[in-house]
């Protein structure tokens, strides 16, 4: 980002922490923006194996940073809802961004970006493909089983029955979003809500939650990045700040 | 002369029974009384003396997750900020004293509250919250788990003095008052309802077994909420009748050919029942033996007795005896394999199992499997799971039979 | 290294070896008995001239007692069943089992088959604890229960041995008091971890050793310069905050626990044993003076209010509910504690401890972000 208003490069690698994940991601983002890591004023880090990336100043926690990047994204936002790929957290945004309360999830696949991952094997679809299927649906199926393994094997039974993969679909988008919404009441949602995390651009996850709470669930195609944003305006402050 | 009118069948009458129960204590509270929400294994003695109207929120549970409302229930006592991992039955109470309406099932809201914990602590939190919540009164009739048997006298006693001590505070608090000739009348019912409830269960021991074992957890229901009353006593004594009737017949309410008998060791899975029963009637599996027969046989001679028969309620026992309820039931109902569910709401219950399975086969030489399910919260059954682990038993149970029968 | 940090480094040692402590005492003669979560008549034990020992699981996986315990029982309790079965406990005479929740009312069938050389020694409480017929109940209990030890101790237990036992642990009791005020007083004297090796190192020591290293350290802490702790303070509360990785993130992150309602900490300490004529009648009436456990009956919340005035009174910034996961009277308490600590505006998380977990990701983000709505 450039003077915390402006995003210029930016990438994402699906891959762990403690990979080589970590590198390629920051080296794709300054290719993308057309610099170096010594043209970079300040660099920090959020987000699991934050505490071991060398190159970074400064490290925040990532609930802070998905609150204020979301903010960045959708001023005005009070809730989000952050699903990624091994966790859900729901956070409550105070006027100007600034982090109120959260409520993470159970330790569990259930819920998150993996379970969508491990459903979409199932269906041998891709994750894009499983995240419009859901359109299609006729008929409402129900995929209730909280425990990822349990899904699974309800997902295979359904499917020898003959049931539609769109419907398949509809259910597992809505089994992800009701755990979300589990997070939000628990929480207690102020609107506007906002997503972010990877599952974010899961449409058949979003339009679930949003026939579930009957509001309009606000998201931004850069919302993957809300943590990232977060991270970014957090270390711009810090310096300038500091400047002062 | 009333021989001869035709009698509705005793399970019509328990059913019939069961709604009247709450039907009474709907009209109770309309009329301006105060009714009480009881744990099931509370000495329902006391409050059929006093004429104390009270529902049960257990049984209530049962229900609204038998008619498909436990998912939504338990959901909405998560949203609260209830653990998943509670007892299932506590968080649809939750959600339902917050709700205040529920469209499977209602009953009234509390005025007071009765717990025992013979059956588990967790109905002490239950009930506390409850009583915070609602700002209501919550009386505890404390019945410590054995470490023997019988029940030893220390706990006798400080069980009397409870006893003796909520009677004071009931009849404060509702303006009744305690009759000693009642209660010797109540005391004689409740036996009556007790032996006929063992008597009608113990039919299972022909072959086949008159009834199908299922039927049992909807019966039970009157034996928690009606034990007390004459109505339940002759409706158990007209079941108890049906059953022998059946037997000299030879017919069954186990409309399947029963190739397989077994213990069914747990609560029935309300959310999943139709699954869980057809899949054992398809395969010709009935149930024979629950401990669901032991657990209502409340038999006393005297008060000490009384007091004692309350520390006998399953998951109160010491362990030895808890087996040896299952062994005898097991041997004298001839099964020839038990199924045991690993109930995730339970942790006391299913904190035992595993090592009492591994008793139960060999002192019973029988087969069994385990299988992972839940009394109402439905997202935590597996149809596959349960599939595969009955088949299991079943090929068992069937290679045991042929060897058996080449002998 | 100064004296105090001497003395804090052999509370964690010891706190760290129990298995040492045990072989020191029983070669020095002395009989030593396991007393499980979480409160037993360990007055008896002393009175008996034998050491009791606490046995609140450990650091470890479960994996023998998974024959015993589904996955959903505590972890406390799975550890706990898997060092018996494993023979770390070898060296005890017996074990104490308290009913005070339902996974412990299995433990006693459950470890006499998976540990039989290691005899069970029945505990059982009234939860209508404060009733005359309570007491009477739970001392008819503790009676049982010194039977069985006068078996093991070969000797008689004596009224005479009883009171002396209760005075020496009520003095410690009162050290311990004096300590927890400390720790309120002078945030950021101890780190959490070493305020909590104070606690942990009590399960394994002779009560008048502990009581003695305790008060030299509060002397010494008495004298300390009170500084000034510009870090987040908080009151911990639940049934245990004892997992390496939490005290370590908590000391990282540089918070000052500056008071606790944890039963394997304060709540062991708070509520001296009433001096009666016949003292194991005062024990018994103890068990209805402790307040603040999710184990005893409270039908009016009585933790949510201590909590309240606890956060008040230490001048906490917030408070910490350290869940050990699959608790269930925790899980259950979470709901009304936390709306008494919101109506009070007290801020408040929760974290989850596992003691088969080495390490949970998501403790360090709650830890951090909570200290950043502190304002830290």
């Amino acid at each position: 980002m450039r003077d915390g208003a402006e995003i210029i490069g930016a990438a994402v690698i699906p891959v762990g922490t403690g990979t080589s994940g970590p590198a390629r991601a920051m080296e794709a983002a300054l290719k993308d923006a057309g610099l170096t890591q010594a043209d970079m004023d300040v660099t920090a880090a959020t987000g699991y194996g934050r505490n071991t990336l060398s190159e970074a100043g400064h490290v925040f926690s990532e609930l802070s940073c998905h609150a204020r990047g979301a903010y960045w994204l959708f001023p005005g936002v009070r809730t989000v809802l952050d699903i990624g790929g091994q966790d859900a957290k729901a956070l409550s945004v105070l006027p100007g961004g600034k982090l109120g309360g959260f409520v993470m999830n159970d330790k569990c696949a259930a819920g998150t970006g993996r379970f969508l991952e491990v459903m979409a094997r199932i269906l041998d679809i891709d994750l894009d493909t499983l995240s419009r299927l859901d359109l299609e649906s006729q008929e409402c199926v129900e995929i209730s089983s909280t425990c990822t393994v349990f899904a699974e094997s309800e997902v295979i039974s359904q499917l020898s029955k003959g049931t539609k993969p769109e419907d398949l679909a509809a259910a597992i988008s809505r089994a992800v979003a009701f755990r979300g919404c589990g997070l939000l009441r628990r929480l207690g949602l102020t609107e506007p809500l906002f997503m972010t995390g990877g599952v974010a651009r899961h449409g058949g996850v979003v339009r679930a939650i949003e026939a579930e709470l009957k509001i309009p669930v606000h998201t931004d195609q850069r919302a993957q990045l809300a943590g990232a944003i977060g991270a970014a305006l957090m270390a711009y402050d810090k310096i300038t700040r500091e400047g002062e | 002369m009333d021989d001869h009118i035709e009698r509705k069948p005793a399970k019509i009458r328990l059913r019939e029974i069961a709604e009247k129960a709450t039907q009474d204590a709907w009209e109770a509270k309309l009329r301006g009384e105060k009714v009480g929400w009881c744990a099931s294994n509370f000495p329902q003695e006391i409050t059929t003396t006093l004429g104390i109207p009270v529902v049960f929120p257990e049984n209530h549970a049962a229900g609204v997750a038998a008619k498909g409302g436990g998912q939504r229930m338990c959901e909405y006592a998560e949203s609260m900020g209830y653990s998943s991992d509670l007892c299932s039955y506590s968080r649809i109470s939750f959600a339902y004293a917050a709700l205040k309406e529920c469209p499977e099932l209602n009953i009234p809201q509390p005025d007071f509250l009765l717990c025992c914990n013979n059956i588990c602590n967790c109905m002490i939190k239950w009930y506390e919250n409850l009583a915070v919540e609602l700002d209501i009164p919550l009386l505890l009739i404390d019945i410590p788990h054995l470490d023997a048997f019988p029940c030893d006298e220390d706990r006798i006693r400080y069980i009397r003095a409870q006893f003796d001590d909520c009677i004071r505070k009931l009849e404060e608090l509702t303006g009744k008052k305690w009759d000693e000739e009642r209660f010797k009348e109540v005391m004689a019912i409740s036996q009556r309802s007790s032996r006929a409830w063992l008597k009608a269960v113990s039919y299972a021991q022909y072959t086949p077994s008159p009834y199908s074992g299922f039927d049992i957890f909807n019966n039970m229901a009157v034996a928690v909420v009606a034990r007390g009353t004459v109505e339940a006593a002759e409706a158990f004594e007209q079941l108890a009748e049906e059953y022998e009737e059946n037997v000299k017949n030879g017919v069954s309410t186990f409309k399947a050919e029963e190739k397989y008998r077994v213990l069914f060791e747990g609560i029935a899975c309300w959310a999943n029942l139709s699954y869980t029963f057809k899949t054992l009637k398809n395969l010709g599996i009935n149930v024979t033996a629950t401990v669901y027969g032991p657990a209502f046989s409340f038999l006393y001679d005297n008060l000490d007795e009384l007091m004692a028969a309350y520390s006998y309620v399953p998951n109160c026992n010491v362990f030895e005896r808890e087996l040896e309820l299952r062994v005898n039931d097991a041997i004298r109902h001839k099964v020839d394999g038990a199924i045991f569910h690993i109930n995730r709401s339970c942790k006391h219950w299913s904190g035992t199992l595993y090592e009492m399975e591994r008793q139960l086969r060999e002192k019973a030489g029988i087969p069994t499997v385990v299988f992972d399910g839940d009394q109402a919260d439905p997202r935590v059954f597996s149809e596959a799971q349960y599939l595969t682990r009955i088949e299991a038993l079943v090929e068992i149970m069937e290679e045991n039979k042929r060897k058996g029968a080449r002998k | 290294m100064n004296r105090m940090e001497e003395l804090l480094r052999a509370f964690r040692n010891i706190a760290d070896n129990p298995k040492a402590q045990l072989e020191k005492y029983r070669a020095e003669g002395k009989k030593a008995v396991g007393c499980m979560l979480y409160f037993c008549p360990e007055e008896l034990v002393y009175a008996a001239g034998m050491i009791p020992f606490g046995l609140w699981g450990a650091r470890t996986q479960a994996v023998e007692a998974k024959r015993y315990l589904p996955a959903f029982i505590c972890s406390v309790l799975q550890t706990t069943l898997e060092l018996g079965i494993r023979g770390a406990y070898d060296g005890l005479e017996a074990v104490m089992i308290p009913i005070l929740c339902d996974s412990l009312k299995g433990m006693d069938g459950n470890w006499r088959y998976s540990v039989p050389h290691i005899p069970v020694i029945p505990v059982a409480h009234a939860q209508n604890r404060k009733t005359e017929a309570g007491v009477a109940f739970t001392a008819s209990q503790y009676r049982k229960v010194k039977a069985r030890l006068e078996e093991i101790a070969g000797r008689a237990i004596t009224d005479a041995d009883i009171r002396d036992a209760v005075s020496v642990y009520n003095a410690r009791r009162a050290v311990m008091r004096r300590f927890l005020e400390l720790c309120a007083r002078k945030p950021g004297l101890l780190k959490p971890s070493e305020r909590n090796a104070v606690f942990k190192s009590s399960c394994f020591m002779d009560v008048r050793e502990h009581a003695g290293m305790v008060s030299e350290l509060v002397a010494l802490m008495e004298e300390a310069p009170a500084g000034e702790f510009k870090g987040p303070k908080i009151v911990t509360s639940g049934i245990m905050a004892d997992h390496p990785n939490l005290l370590q993130i908590l000391d990282d992150l540089g918070y000052a626990v500056v008071d606790d309602e944890v039963t394997h900490e304060s709540l062991r300490f708070r509520a001296d044993v009433p001096e009666t004529e016949d003292p194991i009648e005062g024990m018994a009436r103890q068990v209805g003076n402790i307040e603040g456990c999710s184990v005893l009956f409270d039908p009016e919340k009585n933790r949510g209010k201590m909590l309240v005035d606890l956060a008040k009174k230490s001048g906490a910034d917030g408070v910490l509910l350290v869940l050990t996961k699959f608790c269930d009277p925790e899980e259950y308490d979470y709901v009304p504690i936390k709306r008494m600590l919101d109506a009070a505006g007290i801020p408040a998380i929760q974290v989850e401890i596992d003691q088969q977990t080495a390490e949970n990701a998501q403790t360090l983000t709650a830890l951090e972000t909570f200290r950043g709505i502190l304002g830290y």
